[in-house]
C-alpha cells in the first residue's frame, strides 16, 4: 500500500516537476564525473586529460540522462501532451466541426448533469436526519387500503411490545390557532406521542420533549414550538420555557423549542405540503377506550436499532399484529404491517418521472454520441491522407489510436464544460419549474457528485463516439491511405457503411423518445379534456379553523348560518357555501358504515369517505345533481338526518337500485335515530385529475354533523375581484369573531391548476429532449446523405450528362436517405413499444401500444428525415457534369 | 572481465539493491563497491548504473534524497525502502536458485 502511495507521488513528481528532476539529474551525473576525474588525478592522470576520459566513458551525458528519463516513464505523458496540442490544433483549422460537434455535446451532457442534479438531491442524497437509514415509516396494509395510518391502541401495543426499534413515534395532523397579542394566525401543527423528536435523532433545542406522561388526560396543555416562530413571534427569547400562549383560545404552556431546520418527516393524513415548515407540536392524548379499535388516524415513524433490517422489524410487528388480531378480532384482523423506508415515502412519488427523464437525457446522450461518431468519421475519411503520412513516418498503430481518442476526449471535456454552465442555469430554470409539492427542492445542487457524474458520462462519451473513427483510422496501412485518397470514391464504401448504421441507430433512439414523449403528450391532453367532476373557475376558497373550545356542535352550524349570508351580500357574488374541503387537496378522512338491509360480503366492510357541506356547497362548486335533492336549510338538528352521496357510492353499493330513500348509519349498532336517509346523488370528484376512479363518499349537512369539523373550507363563486372579495371576507370573519383566523385563500382554478403541474413538468421536459433527438437525428441524417452526395457527385455528372433527368437523381438521393430513416423509424417503434412499459404509471387512459401515436411518431420522423435528405438531394441535381468529372 | 550487460538481466537489479542494504549510497560508490567486492571483475557504466537507479526509483523499491557526502560536497543517495527490502530477499532467493540450477547442470553435463 505504502509502495502504491511512493509510486503515485514519484510519478506525479516525474510528469510534473520536469524542470527541478531534470536540474537534479544534472548535478547527480556532474557528481559522478568529478568523483571519477578526482580518482584519476589521484592516479596520476593531468586534470585536462581526466576530464576527457570520464567523458568519453559516459558516452554522451544527454543520452544517459534520456535513458534516465524514459525509466520515469515521462514519455507518455510528453506524448499525451503533444497529442492534445494536436487535437486542440486541429479542432481550430475547422471551427465550425468543432463548434457543431461540441455544442451537441454540450445540449445533451448539460441536460443529464442538470436531470441528474435533480436526482442526486432528491433520490440520492440522504435526508437530513442522523443515520437517515435506519428510519422507517410503519403503515397497516390489506386488500383495500395498501398504506393505512394506525389505531393509536394498536400503536401503543407496537410500542410497548416490540424488540425491533430504538424508538417509535406517532403524529397526526392537528393545527392550531395562535391568537392572543396580534392577528390571530393558524399554525401548521402536529400531536406527537412521547419520543418523537429521539425518533428523528435530535431533541429540541431549549426545554424537553414530550414524555409519555405528557400522553395522558389533563396533561395535554403544553406545546413545544418550532424555530421559526420562536423567533418571529416570540423575539427569540430563551426564558420562553413555561410561559403560556393561546392555542385555539386556550392556554397551552411552552416546554420546549424545536431545532432549526427540523425537517418534517411528512404524512399522508392531511398532508402537510412538502417544505412548508410545522409551526408547534402538542403531546397525543391516548383515550381511555382501548378496545376501541377501528379508528386509524396515526402516522407512525421508527428508528430501527443498529442490526436489525426492516423486514426483520415487519417480521416481528406481523407477529404482534397477529396477537392483537386474536384479543380484538372485530378490529384487528385482516391487516398486516407495512415497514417502509421514510426515503422511500418521501420521494416515492416523484421516483419513477425522474428516472423516466434521466432515461430520456440518456438517449439525447446516445443519439449525440452517435452524432460525434458521424461527424468525426466523415472528418476522419477526409483525414486519411494525413493518417497515412504520420503511418509511413513510423507512427505505430498504437499511437495514431491514442492521438484520435485524445481528440475525442479532448472534444467530449470542452462539450462538458460548456454543458456543465448549462445545466448550473438549467437546474435553476428545472427548480422554477418543478411541480408543486415536489419533495426536497432545497437539496437540489451542481454540486461535486454531479461534477463526477459530468465527467464520467463524458470520458464514456468522448470514448464511445471516439473509437468507431479511432478504430477505422488507424487500421489504415501508410500505403493505402496515400492511395485512397487521390482515387477518391472507393475509399469511403466502409466508412459509408458504419455512418449509415449510425444513422438508422440515432433515429431509431430519437424515435424510442418520441413514442415517449407522444404518449404523455397524448394522455395529458386526456387529462385536460376530462371531466373534472366540478367548475374551478370563478371560485375562490378559503380554510377557516373556529377554535374547539368555543366552537363545538351546533355552534358551528350557527356560526355559518351568519356568515355565509353577509358573504352573499358582497356584490358580484353568485353563491357561498361551506364544506369539510375542496377538491384535489388530499382530503381523504374514511369510515365505515352500515346499510339498512345489506350485509357486506366477508372480511369486507362497507366504507366511504366522510365530508359535510352546506346547503350551496355543490352549486357554488359545479358539482352536478344526479338525482334526488342538495341540501336545504332546513336539513338541520330539527329534521330527520339525511346525508348525500357521490355517484360511485351509489354504483358501488346500490348497483343500478336507486339510492334515494335508502339508509344508512356510521354507528355500529345503531338505534333508530342513528339511520341517516339518503336524499340525493352528486356526481363524482375524483382525488387528484388522473386517479382512475372516485372513492365513495357522502356528506352530513353542516347541521347535522355527528361531531366537530374544526377546519371548513369556505367556498365563493363570484365575478368580483380577488383581492377586494379576499378582504371582504377578512373583514366579515373578524366582525363575528377576532381569534380566527381566514388562512389559505386560493383560486381554486389555482389549486386545480397544481394538480396537473407534475404531468405538465414532465411532458414539458420529454417534449424538449425529443425535439432535440430529432434535431440531432436530421443533423446526422442530413450529414450522411450530404456527405454520400459529395461522395458520388462524379457519378451524378456523368449520370446528368447521360442524359438523367434531375428528378431521377433526386429520387435516388431520397430512397437512399429514406431507406435508413425507414429502418431507423421501425426499429425506433419497435423498441419505443417495449420501453413504453415504464411509462404506465405516469400515463393517463392511454395504453402503452397506442397506434395514433406510433403513427403520428413515424410520420414526423419520416417527414424530418425527407427534409434532411431533401436538401443534399437538391444539391445533387445542380451538379454540373464537367466541374464534377474535372475534379478529377 | 564482464561488464554487467553481459549478466543475466536483473542481476543489476540485485546487486544495487544488495549494495544498499547496508547503509545509503550514491551512484560513485555503489559503481565502486560492486567493482571492488567482484575484485574488478564488474564493472558498471553509468550509462547502465543511472537508467537502472531511477527505474528501482519509480518501482518504489529504492528512495532517494540528497545530503552531504564524505568529501562534503552535495550527492544523491540512494537507500532500500522497506518494499526493497522484502524485493531484495525475493531477487537473492531467486538467484540462489538459478545458480544452483545452472551448476548442477554443469556438473551432470
Amino acid at each position: 500500500m505504502r509502495r502504491r502511495w511512493n509510486i503515485l507521488r514519484l510519478r506525479l513528481r516525474s510528469a510534473f516537476g520536469q524542470p527541478r528532476l531534470d536540474d537534479e539529474l544534472d548535478k547527480e551525473f556532474r557528481f559522478h564525473l568529478d568523483q571519477q576525474i578526482a580518482e584519476s588525478v589521484a592516479a596520476g592522470l593531468n586534470p585536462e586529460e581526466a576530464r576527457y576520459q570520464a567523458l568519453r566513458n559516459l558516452g554522451g551525458m544527454t543520452q544517459r540522462q534520456e535513458e534516465c528519463r524514459d525509466m520515469r516513464r515521462t514519455v507518455y505523458w510528453d506524448n499525451f501532451l503533444q497529442d492534445l496540442r494536436y487535437a486542440a490544433r486541429a479542432l481550430q483549422r475547422s471551427p465550425g466541426f468543432a463548434a457543431v460537434i461540441i455544442l451537441t455535446l454540450a445540449l445533451s451532457i448539460g441536460a443529464n448533469s442538470a436531470i441528474f442534479s435533480v436526482i442526486n438531491g432528491v433520490l440520492l442524497q440522504p435526508l437530513p436526519y442522523p443515520n437517515p437509514g435506519r428510519l422507517v415509516r410503519l403503515f397497516l396494509h390489506n386488500q383495500d387500503y395498501p398504506r393505512f395510518p394506525m389505531n393509536p391502541y394498536d400503536f401503543r401495543d407496537f410500542r410497548a411490545r416490540n424488540h425491533s426499534f430504538e424508538a417509535v413515534a406517532a403524529y397526526t395532523r392537528a393545527d392550531m390557532q395562535l391568537s392572543g397579542q396580534g392577528e390571530a394566525e393558524k399554525l401548521n401543527a402536529f400531536a406527537i406521542t412521547a419520543g418523537y423528536f429521539r425518533v428523528l435523532g435530535t431533541q429540541p433545542e431549549l426545554g424537553r420533549e414530550f414524555n409519555t406522561k405528557d400522553e395522558l388526560h389533563g396533561n395535554n396543555r403544553s406545546a413545544i414550538i418550532s424555530e421559526r416562530l420562536w423567533r418571529t413571534r416570540f423575539a427569540a427569547r430563551r426564558d420562553i420555557l413555561g410561559q403560556t400562549i393561546l392555542l385555539d383560545s386556550e392556554p397551552f404552556t411552552i416546554i420546549g423549542v424545536a431545532p432549526p431546520g427540523l425537517e418534517h418527516p411528512g404524512n399522508n393524513y392531511h398532508p402537510l405540503g412538502y417544505g412548508e415548515p410545522v409551526d408547534a407540536w402538542r403531546p397525543f392524548t391516548f383515550g381511555d377506550h382501548p378496545e376501541q379499535r377501528g379508528s386509524h388516524f396515526l402516522e407512525v415513524v421508527g428508528r430501527l436499532k443498529a442490526n436489525v433490517t426492516p423486514e426483520q422489524a415487519r417480521g416481528e410487528l406481523n407477529g404482534l399484529m397477529a396477537q392483537l388480531a386474536r384479543e380484538f378480532p372485530d378490529s384487528d384482523a385482516g391487516w398486516s404491517v407495512l415497514v417502509m423506508g421514510l426515503q422511500q415515502t418521501v420521494v416515492a412519488s416523484t421516483q419513477r418521472m425522474l428516472l423516466v427523464l434521466l432515461g430520456a437525457v440518456g438517449l439525447v446522450l446516445l443519439i449525440a454520441c452517435a452524432n460525434a461518431a458521424n461527424l468525426l468519421l466523415a472528418r476522419a475519411t477526409a483525414r486519411q491522407r494525413e493518417m497515412g503520412v504520420r503511418a509511413a513516418l513510423g507512427a505505430g498503430t498504437g499511437r495514431l489510436l491514442r492521438q484520435m481518442l485524445t481528440e475525442s476526449l479532448l472534444i467530449a471535456f470542452a462539450g462538458a464544460a460548456v454543458g456543465l454552465l448549462l445545466a448550473v442555469t438549467g437546474v435553476r430554470i428545472l427548480v422554477s419549474f418543478l411541480p408543486t409539492d415536489f419533495p426536497r427542492v432545497e437539496d437540489i445542487h451542481v454540486n461535486a457528485v454531479v461534477f463526477a457524474f459530468t465527467f464520467l458520462i463524458s470520458l464514456g462519451t468522448g470514448l464511445l463516439f471516439g473509437l468507431a473513427p479511432a478504430l477505422q483510422i488507424s487500421r489504415v496501412s501508410p500505403n493505402s491511405g496515400l492511395r485512397e485518397e487521390t482515387r477518391g470514391a472507393a475509399g469511403g464504401r466502409r466508412h459509408t457503411r458504419v455512418r449509415s448504421v449510425l444513422v438508422v441507430c440515432e433515429v431509431s433512439l430519437a424515435c424510442v423518445l418520441l413514442v415517449g414523449a407522444g404518449l404523455l403528450l397524448r394522455s395529458f391532453l386526456n387529462l385536460l379534456r376530462s371531466d373534472y367532476g366540478f367548475a374551478p373557475e370563478h371560485v375562490i376558497t378559503s380554510t377557516i379553523a373556529l377554535p374547539y373550545v368555543n366552537y363545538q356542535g351546533p355552534v358551528i352550524a350557527r356560526f355559518y348560518d351568519r356568515l355565509l349570508p353577509q358573504l352573499q351580500e358582497i356584490p358580484g357574488v353568485e353563491t357561498v357555501g361551506v364544506g369539510s374541503d375542496v377538491p384535489w387537496t388530499g382530503y381523504d378522512d374514511n369510515s365505515g358504515f352500515n346499510i339498512e338491509g345489506k350485509r357486506p360480503p366477508p372480511h369486507q366492510d362497507f366504507h366511504g369517505r366522510y365530508h359535510t357541506a352546506s346547503p350551496n356547497y355543490f352549486r357554488t362548486l359545479g358539482i352536478p345533481l344526479r338525482s334526488g335533492r342538495f341540501f336545504t336549510d332546513s336539513d338541520n338538528l330539527k329534521s330527520r338526518n339525511v346525508i348525500v352521496i357521490n355517484q360511485r357510492m351509489a354504483t358501488l353499493y346500490w348497483g343500478h337500485e336507486n339510492p334515494v330513500g335508502q339508509r344508512i348509519s356510521v354507528d355500529d349498532h345503531p338505534k333508530e335515530s342513528d339511520w341517516m336517509t339518503i336524499v340525493g346523488v352528486v356526481g363524482d370528484v375524483k382525488d387528484t385529475p388522473n386517479s382512475p376512479n372516485a372513492e365513495a363518499a357522502f356528506w352530513w349537512p353542516l347541521a347535522q354533523v355527528p361531531f366537530g369539523f374544526s377546519d371548513l373550507s369556505v367556498v365563493i363563486r363570484s365575478h368580483g375581484d380577488v383581492a377586494a372579495l379576499t378582504e371582504d371576507l377578512r373583514r366579515a370573519v373578524r366582525r363575528m369573531d377576532k381569534s380566527v383566523a381566514v388562512s389559505n385563500v386560493r383560486l381554486l382554478n389555482n389549486v386545480a391548476d397544481a394538480s396537473f403541474s407534475a404531468p405538465r413538468f414532465a411532458l414539458f421536459l420529454i417534449l424538449l429532449f425529443s425535439a432535440l433527438a430529432l434535431t440531432l437525428a436530421a443533423v446526422g441524417t442530413y450529414g450522411v446523405i450530404s456527405y454520400s452526395v459529395s461522395q458520388r457527385s462524379r457519378e451524378f455528372g456523368v449520370r446528368i450528362a447521360l442524359g438523367a433527368q434531375p428528378e431521377e437523381v433526386l429520387r435516388m438521393v431520397l430512397k437512399e436517405g429514406m431507406r435508413l430513416a425507414c429502418w431507423g423509424v421501425l426499429i425506433g417503434l419497435a423498441a419505443g413499444v417495449a420501453f413504453a412499459r415504464v411509462l404506465d404509471s405516469l400515463l393517463y387512459q392511454v395504453g402503452s401500444v397506442d397506434l395514433p401515436t406510433l403513427t403520428a411518431v413515424a410520420a414526423l420522423s419520416l417527414t424530418i428525415a425527407a427534409v434532411a435528405c431533401w436538401i443534399p438531394a437538391r444539391r445533387a441535381t445542380g451538379t454540373d457534369p464537367i466541374t464534377a468529372l474535372r475534379a478529377e | 572481465m564482464s561488464k554487467p550487460s553481459d549478466l543475466i538481466q536483473g542481476t543489476l537489479d540485485l546487486l544495487i539493491l544488495k549494495t544498499i542494504s547496508l547503509e545509503p549510497k550514491h551512484g560513485w560508490a555503489i559503481a565502486k563497491r560492486i567493482q571492488q567486492a567482484s575484485n574488478d571483475d564488474l564493472q558498471v557504466t553509468q550509462g547502465a548504473l543511472y537508467p537502472a537507479l531511477h527505474r528501482l526509483e519509480q518501482q518504489g523499491w529504492i528512495r532517494s534524497e540528497w545530503r552531504a557526502s564524505e568529501t562534503g560536497r552535495e550527492a544523491k543517495f540512494y537507500s532500500l525502502t522497506r518494499a526493497g527490502t522484502a524485493q531484495l530477499a525475493k531477487e537473492l532467493a531467486q538467484w540462489e536458485r538459478l545458480s544452483n540450477a545452472v551448476a548442477l547442470v554443469i556438473k551432470m553435463a
